[in-house]
């Protein structure tokens, strides 16, 4: 009975010293946020130019202060043609596309405080579309022409999207983001290389690059307590005071 | 207040000097026709000889030519005919005329966006042609393209 209620004051006094020391740390109650955001320069330029029709969307889920699971898709209509005496061809690709993966916030929790972002990115994609070719040559033999309808082809790609997000009102963030992306296959022949590809860009390219402008709605669904380290200040040592210090030292011994 | 205003701004104008960057128009600089490179050997020494005088034209144009006595030509650069699976050409090699017919597969090829869509050829490895002043004929590259590159040698 003696050796019990030995056990049980050890352990509450591990507890006791245990918690004591947590709340002598830096803590930050961080809220976390399922995101909810819309791409809006995909819209924006279909004002000024209607052969691209380009929206996308995405939904990410905080998982904790500094990394998200992001899942996002959109729909591309994608029409370009050149008429001139040389070139003539034109092109039509509609289609649809997911992307999923992680997001990841570079910032340190006290500057990020759930409200900037500021990270990368990496994302799968996987996109569906069909295209329609026709073109026109003129040579020495007339003119000689060749169409190619209702072509379904699939790509799949990985991307990275460093960027920046920034909270300006309550729950609602813009900010925007480059997306790197490597194409890693195409059910398209390499003859007839896709001059878009729905949520990869250019085609006719391995690699391409494109930028995001979004806006987000934030909704908070749950808040974390996150302990936030303080940096040790650290004592510049004056060598002329460094005898008088060992000396205290000696003193103190 | 301020920080959010200030953070907000900087993303903004972050953002609007990468538009700036990312909108810059492109140009075709490319080959947009594929062509049969033929070059022309002497027959004896087995060396590039480029003939005097070459004129070629296809069968039955006579008055539409390719080449009208071109000097010191190298390499002749002749058309084929998408439309068709072969298509015959008359060659004067130094005032000697000669017909060769081409037979090959033709299939649609993207260039780039800014230049378009093309036909590459397959060059079938049958060569029927006349020998008034041509020896042979050897495919070197049987695939035409927009590219560089020789894909016949004519021995004269």
């Amino acid at each position: 009975m003696e050796r019990t209620s030995r056990y049980i004051i050890s352990l509450l006094l591990i507890l006791f010293f245990s918690i004591k020391q947590v709340e002598a740390q830096d803590t930050l109650n961080i809220p976390l946020k399922i995101r909810v955001g819309f791409e809006v320069s995909g819209p924006a330029q279909y004002y000024s130019n209607k052969n691209i029709l380009s929206m996308e969307g995405y939904i990410s889920t905080d998982l904790n202060e500094k990394r998200s699971f992001f899942i996002g898709g959109g729909y591309l209509n994608y029409k370009y043609s050149q008429n001139d005496s040389v070139i003539n061809y034109n092109y039509t690709n509609k289609g649809f596309f997911v992307r999923a993966g992680y997001d990841f916030n570079l910032l340190k929790v006290e500057k990020s405080q759930g409200k900037y972002w500021a990270g990368i990115g990496l994302h799968y994609g996987l996109s569906h579309f069909i295209s329609d070719i026709s073109f026109q040559q003129v040579n020495y033999w007339g003119s000689e022409s060749a169409s190619i309808q209702n072509k379904t082809s699939w790509g799949h790609f990985v991307e990275a999207t460093p960027g920046v997000k920034a909270e300006v009102f309550k729950n609602f963030s813009i900010g925007w983001t480059i997306s790197l992306r490597l194409l890693l296959h195409t059910t398209t022949s390499k003859e007839l290389r896709p001059l878009y590809i729905p949520g990869f860009g250019n085609g006719a390219k391995t690699v391409s690059a494109g930028l995001s402008y979004f806006i987000v709605y934030n909704i908070p669904y749950k808040k974390i307590r996150v302990i936030t380290k303080k940096d040790a200040p650290e004592e510049e040592e004056d060598p002329n005071q460094q005898g008088t210090v060992n000396q205290q030292n000696g003193l103190r011994q | 207040m301020k920080k959010i205003i200030s953070r907000s701004l900087l993303v903004l104008i972050s953002g609007l000097t990468l538009v700036l960057y990312s909108c810059t128009p492109q140009t075709c600089f490319d080959e947009t026709e594929s062509l049969l490179k033929a070059s022309f050997y002497d027959y004896k020494l087995k060396t590039k000889l480029a003939p005097d005088t070459v004129t070629m034209y296809g069968l039955n144009s006579e008055t539409n030519k390719i080449y009208e006595n071109a000097p010191k030509l190298e390499p002749a650069l002749i058309p084929l005919n998408s439309s068709a699976d072969s298509c015959v050409i008359i060659i004067r090699i130094n005032g000697i005329n000669d017909t060769v017919t081409f037979k090959y597969t033709s299939y649609p090829h993207l260039i780039s966006k800014e230049c378009g869509y093309t036909f590459y050829h397959n060059l079938d490895t049958n060569r029927i042609f006349t020998k008034h002043i041509i020896d042979s004929i050897h495919i070197k590259t049987g695939l035409i393209t927009t590219l560089n590159g020789e894909n016949i040698q004519i021995y004269y």
